[in-house]
């Protein structure tokens, strides 16, 4: 599975972003590959899953995947209610 | 042989591999993932430099129409660009800045209350490289210079953070996390005196805001536009005898209009590399951070601060063009002109509306951008003379980060006092 996290920069916010999601799929036993990135290199790639805040996210569109919208991108609780169930049922797929 | 590893040791981008395959050892990662690691961190930091040498190719010419144009010196504030220009000279300096400075943040967080872990990995690449040109003028190199450098910004790593935190906890409502990001001092105070002459009952976010303005998140076209828009204007300008030899025969709007996107696209492959490399140091540093110091709190990027008033960010953002710009074209007075430097503004300005709004609403957030965007630019315009980066090679271009440029403003006059420099 593989997943994208995005911010204005690439390498700021969506690089916390992604180390949460990491640390929250190997405490549940899921294997990743993930990318933090900017809007414009997100629009252009294939991935399974992206998240991002709900700005960026409005902006994102990457046919066949999943964009998940984070409301307050350092609420951990917000971020595991909305990705682990995703997370959970891509990897059963 | 000596030679040989000498060399290979103060390569920064191998110097930065191993920066990274230290912390992935040290994190017990598997040896494919520390390899990985390495390699992609040689990878980014080698793009960086490719990055670095597009944009600095397409700011000579404009540099050049720019003085022709209004016989005046322009710079646009950009620390990552600058400080990828310095890298084949002052590479391992920045390299054994940042570690060190690394060092010294987990150091204070853990003996003192600030339990601050600095984990803005392009700012800390940035304020080394900062460090590194400014200790380099004062004439220290080496060890000279990289053991002054790293304490210094291991401190403001604890110290800017911490200055910010009453503010910070005022948008967040908790201490969960700090700000890590050199432009933190002028924010928070450009929030809190603009929001001294607003109304905290009219927020901004009760405005609404068209969908078509959102395409400004990204970045790249943001720059692509304000860029195009800049250097056509120069271009009108530029006196018609000397077109020609400026733009080798061709049409002069053509030739600035490519230059102006040649900019932009350097800009994008240099933050691609930077990316690269910190995707994979900053991880580690976090990683070693949690484990030496219990209760760390990570002080972050500014776009944490965006999601709690999305559209103050826009009003922000707007405000701060409309700032400095106002500088730019004051600064026909100063030492140098500050072109509107758009990552600056979008991110600080932004910010700056976040906590104009929650200092003082709407009317809070609109001042507070104003602020931000004249000081930000007024103050590049006013510390431009303290370090030259002629000698480097480098034209157009100077530091962008407020805090940083605080700190060299200090060192500077520090070393005047004691001769250095």
């Amino acid at each position: 599975m593989k997943i994208i996290t995005v911010c204005g920069m690439g390498m700021g916010t969506s690089l916390m972003l992604l180390m949460d999601i990491q640390a929250m799929a190997k405490k549940n036993g899921i294997v990743l590959e993930g990318e933090a990135m900017d809007l414009s290199t997100a629009n252009g790639v294939s991935c399974d899953l992206a998240v991002a805040s709900k700005e960026i996210a409005g902006n994102l569109n990457i046919p066949g995947a999943v964009i998940i919208p984070i409301t307050n991108i350092i609420d951990k609780k917000e971020i595991e209610s909305k990705v682990l169930p995703v997370l959970l049922e891509l990897n059963s797929k | 042989m000596l030679d040989f590893i000498v060399q290979i040791l103060s390569n920064p981008a191998i110097t930065l591999g191993l920066i990274a395959g230290i912390g992935l050892v040290a994190l017990k990662k598997s040896g494919s993932d520390v390899i990985k690691g390495m390699l992609k961190t040689i990878f980014g930091f080698l793009i960086l430099n490719a990055g670095s040498g597009v944009i600095v190719n397409a700011l000579i010419p404009f540099s050049t129409m720019f003085t022709a144009a209004f016989s005046l010196s322009g710079v646009v504030a950009e620390d990552n660009a600058l400080v990828a220009a310095v890298q084949s000279v002052l590479g391992l300096e920045t390299a054994l800045i940042m570690v060190g400075a690394f060092l010294v943040n987990i150091l204070l967080a853990r003996v003192t209350k600030w339990k601050y872990i600095f984990l803005t990995g392009h700012m800390m690449f940035s304020f080394a490289g900062t460090m590194a040109i400014v200790l380099a003028q004062m004439g220290l190199r080496g060890w000279a210079a990289i053991v002054p450098g790293a304490l210094i910004q291991g401190v403001s790593m604890v110290l800017f953070p911490a200055i910010a935190q009453p503010f910070v906890r005022k948008v967040t409502g908790n201490d969960n996390v700090a700000f890590g990001f050199w432009g933190s001092l002028p924010i928070v105070l450009s929030g809190y005196i603009g929001g001294k002459f607003g109304d905290k009952s009219k927020s901004t976010e009760d405005i609404h805001v068209p969908k078509s303005v959102d395409f400004l998140r990204d970045m790249s076209i943001l720059m692509g536009l304000i860029m195009l828009i800049v250097f056509t204007v120069t271009a009108i300008f530029v006196p018609a005898e000397v077109r020609d030899s400026i733009s080798a025969g061709q049409n002069i709007f053509v030739f600035s209009a490519i230059q102006a996107f040649t900019f932009a696209a350097g800009i994008l492959i240099l933050l691609q590399g930077v990316r690269m490399f910190l995707g994979e140091i900053v991880p580690a540093f976090k990683g070693i951070a949690e484990k030496i110091v219990p209760g760390a709190i990570p002080a972050l990027d500014v776009p944490i601060f965006y999601s709690f008033a999305p559209v103050a960010v826009t009003v922000g953002f707007l405000a701060a063009l409309v700032g400095g710009l106002a500088v730019t074209f004051l600064s026909a007075f100063l030492p140098v002109v500050v072109l509107p430097s758009v990552i600056g503004l979008f991110f600080m300005g932004g910010a700056a509306g976040v906590f104009g709004n929650t200092y003082g609403g709407r009317r809070g957030a609109i001042l507070s951008g104003l602020i931000l965007g004249f000081s930000f630019s007024l103050i590049v315009a006013l510390a431009y003379p303290l370090v030259d980066l002629s000698s480097y090679g480098i034209s157009g271009l100077w530091f962008a980060s407020t805090d940083a440029i605080i700190v060299v403003v200090i060192m500077r006059l520090f070393g005047m006092l004691f001769g250095l420099g």
